[in-house]
């Protein structure tokens, strides 16, 4: 049986448009190109990624997997200090990122004896804490209602057909507002072609059928991918398998809404804090406060001029 | 074998999840000249609408002053996007959701009245225009009442960008938007003043002054609310010299020795100008301090 990959690359590929010709209809064509509309695809099931930490072995292979497909550059070899981190961060050419957390007690030397011999006693006390490793791949979240796609004054940033948050690369002209606006700090201005990056859930890939490269490279399905409401029932069944098998602090991270935040369409199973993970622990729609705040600016100013024309009014008479 | 104190769950903890956008000098200038120019409008339009005698002739020099301060702003505006060249996109939705698409529509709708009523004035300057006619007289007031909603638009959108965002400090100043529209309409405040006094128009220069002194009082109440919700960000960044040079250039410099200036000084026309840029130091001081609050590294303490 032919793998899909297989299937895709003999099928026909969609032709570039072809370049307007002379230098005033390249201007023209620049200036018009933004306001055209293609007709918009028909509405898929919602997809997603669902993140189970507890069976990451931080192999990297979804970092180079997603380069690879998405032909972005090496980060260079950078000594860290953090583990095995070398890429730090999510940026505009990293957009999985594969965190390491060390928790190991410091192991002190035994104590010398008065007698200046080694003591035999090398058991502690008291047992030692659970020493770990804990490694997380981190990509964009593909909020349900993203601030990044709320804030976005181009129309770059949209939902797909996929329900995925989308950066039309041809549009964005990097005003950098959806960075501000991203509480995971996950969107990045690049500092090659002033555009913003994030992960596009392999959007291309997802139209031809295929899985996002990085889940295609897990080797621990770690990151798995699929039908939003398939992983989330798929998640859930697995939080309570690990609470049977004595992992109590196993819990979902972004599965469901809360009061301040909807849900996530790449969510995570995590078994430390948030913070330990370098997420948010309430994360928070800025534009829960937008109406208040417009409120208040508009009352101020309207105070403000007031005040002026009642000096105006009062003394100019 | 002997084990220290439990494991640290540090991980990435110590870090801000949020990434600070590229946003440095260029958009402090920007959030200033913002402040500049549609605050020099509002004053001359409502001004002019108030009392056409007393502000018309003064206003004459206002709005070529604003429709440059503009301007710079939009410039500001383009070269801070990461490809300038696509500046146009903005034009390309509208949405409600998004300060800064309604901000982008707000000062392109104010850029057309003001461009007008510039093009009017030196119309009429060089005689291309009679600037005595009903008919011009009509003209000015529909580009005026016209352009006070846009242009108040433009100021009040500014504060809210920065406020609908998750960055530290500016995502917990819901008095940001608030002191930027109040700070605006004191800035035009102080920018109409020194045009009156330098062109002696004293009649305006006389109504402005106890005008300016109310606004700097008034603008003290969402400056107070503002700096009360930025204090944990603001001390937990700056260093407490830092904090002190900040509040005593924009309070002290800013709004307490302009009042003084105002009430002892009288319309001297350099003491004019000296209050007013003091004025406008202290505002550009507050912008500075929150603009560039998520890019200051939490001190070690």
């Amino acid at each position: 049986m032919t793998s899909r990959e297989a299937q895709v690359v003999s099928t026909p590929q969609s032709a570039d448009p072809p370049r307007p010709r002379g230098r005033l209809a390249e201007v023209v064509a620049r200036l018009t190109y933004p306001f055209r509309r293609g007709a918009a695809p028909a509405k898929q099931p919602a997809t997603g990624f669902y993140t189970d930490t507890t069976v990451c072995i931080g192999c990297k292979a979804c970092e180079v997997a997603c380069k690879q497909w998405n032909q972005l550059p090496a980060d260079g070899f950078n000594w860290s200090g953090n583990s095995y981190d070398n890429t730090g961060e999510l940026s505009a050419s990293s957009l999985r990122h594969v965190k390491f957390i060390e928790q190991f007690a410091d192991v002190l030397p035994p104590p010398p004896s008065p007698n200046g011999r080694m003591s035999l006693d090398v058991l502690p006390a008291e047992p030692p804490p659970a020493n770990r490793w804990l490694m997380m791949s981190d990509v964009c979240k593909h909020c349900a209602a993203a601030p990044c796609q709320q804030a976005c004054p181009t129309g770059a940033i949209l939902y797909n057909e996929f329900a995925n948050v989308y950066i039309q690369r041809d549009i964005c002209n990097g005003c950098a507002y959806c960075v501000a606006a991203c509480p995971f700090g996950v969107i990045t201005r690049s500092h090659f072609d002033g555009h913003t990056h994030k992960c596009t859930l392999c959007y291309d890939r997802q139209k031809d059928g295929l899985v996002p490269a990085c889940a295609k490279a897990c080797p621990t399905a770690s990151i798995q991918f699929g039908p939003v409401e398939e992983l989330r029932e798929r998640a859930r069944q697995r939080v309570e398998e690990l609470h049977s098998r004595a992992v109590p602090g196993a819990y979902l991270y972004g599965d469901s809404p809360t009061e301040t935040y909807t849900e996530l369409n790449s969510f995570y199973l995590l078994v430390d804090r948030p913070a330990t993970y370098g997420l948010p622990e309430a994360p928070f729609n800025p534009w829960i406060h937008m109406t208040g705040d417009y409120v208040r600016a508009v009352l101020s100013g309207l105070g403000a001029m007031g005040g002026l024309l009642a000096v105006f009014l009062v003394m100019g008479q | 074998m002997q084990t220290a104190a439990t494991p640290p769950a540090a991980g990435y903890a110590d870090r801000e999840p949020t990434k600070p956008p590229d946003w440095h000098q260029l958009v402090v200038w920007d959030v200033f000249f913002n402040a500049l120019t549609t605050g020099l409008f509002l004053v001359a339009a409502v001004g002019e609408l108030a009392l056409p005698e007393v502000f018309g002739p003064v206003a004459v020099w206002a709005y070529p002053a604003a429709f440059v301060l503009l301007l710079v702003d939009l410039s500001l505006l383009v070269l801070d996007l990461g490809d300038p060249l696509r500046f146009h996109h903005m034009l390309r939705v509208f949405k409600l959701s998004s300060p800064m698409s309604l901000g982008t529509w707000c000062l392109t709708a104010y850029s057309l009245p003001l461009t007008l009523l510039v093009a009017i004035d030196i119309g009429t300057v060089v005689g291309l225009v009679p600037g005595d006619s009903d008919a011009v007289w009509w003209v000015r007031r529909v580009l005026l009442i016209a352009g006070l909603p846009v242009a108040f638009g433009s100021a009040a959108y500014k504060g809210v960008l920065f406020s609908t965002s998750a960055q530290p400090g500016w995502r917990d100043s819901r008095w940001l938007g608030g002191y930027h529209t109040s700070s605006a309409v004191v800035f035009g405040c102080a920018e109409l003043l020194v045009l009156s006094v330098l062109t002696g128009h004293d009649r305006a220069a006389a109504l402005l002054r106890p005008a300016l002194g109310l606004l700097l009082v008034l603008g003290l109440i969402p400056l107070g609310l503002l700096l009360g919700e930025l204090r944990p960000e603001l001390t937990r960044r700056y260093t407490r010299d830092d904090l002190f040079r900040g509040v005593a250039l924009s309070v002290g410099g800013g709004v307490l020795i302009p009042l003084l200036a105002l009430a002892a000084v009288g319309t001297n026309p350099f003491a004019v100008v000296l209050t007013a840029v003091l004025v406008l130091t202290g505002g550009w001081v507050i912008r500075h301090l929150i603009v560039m609050l998520p890019h200051q590294a939490p001190l070690v303490r």
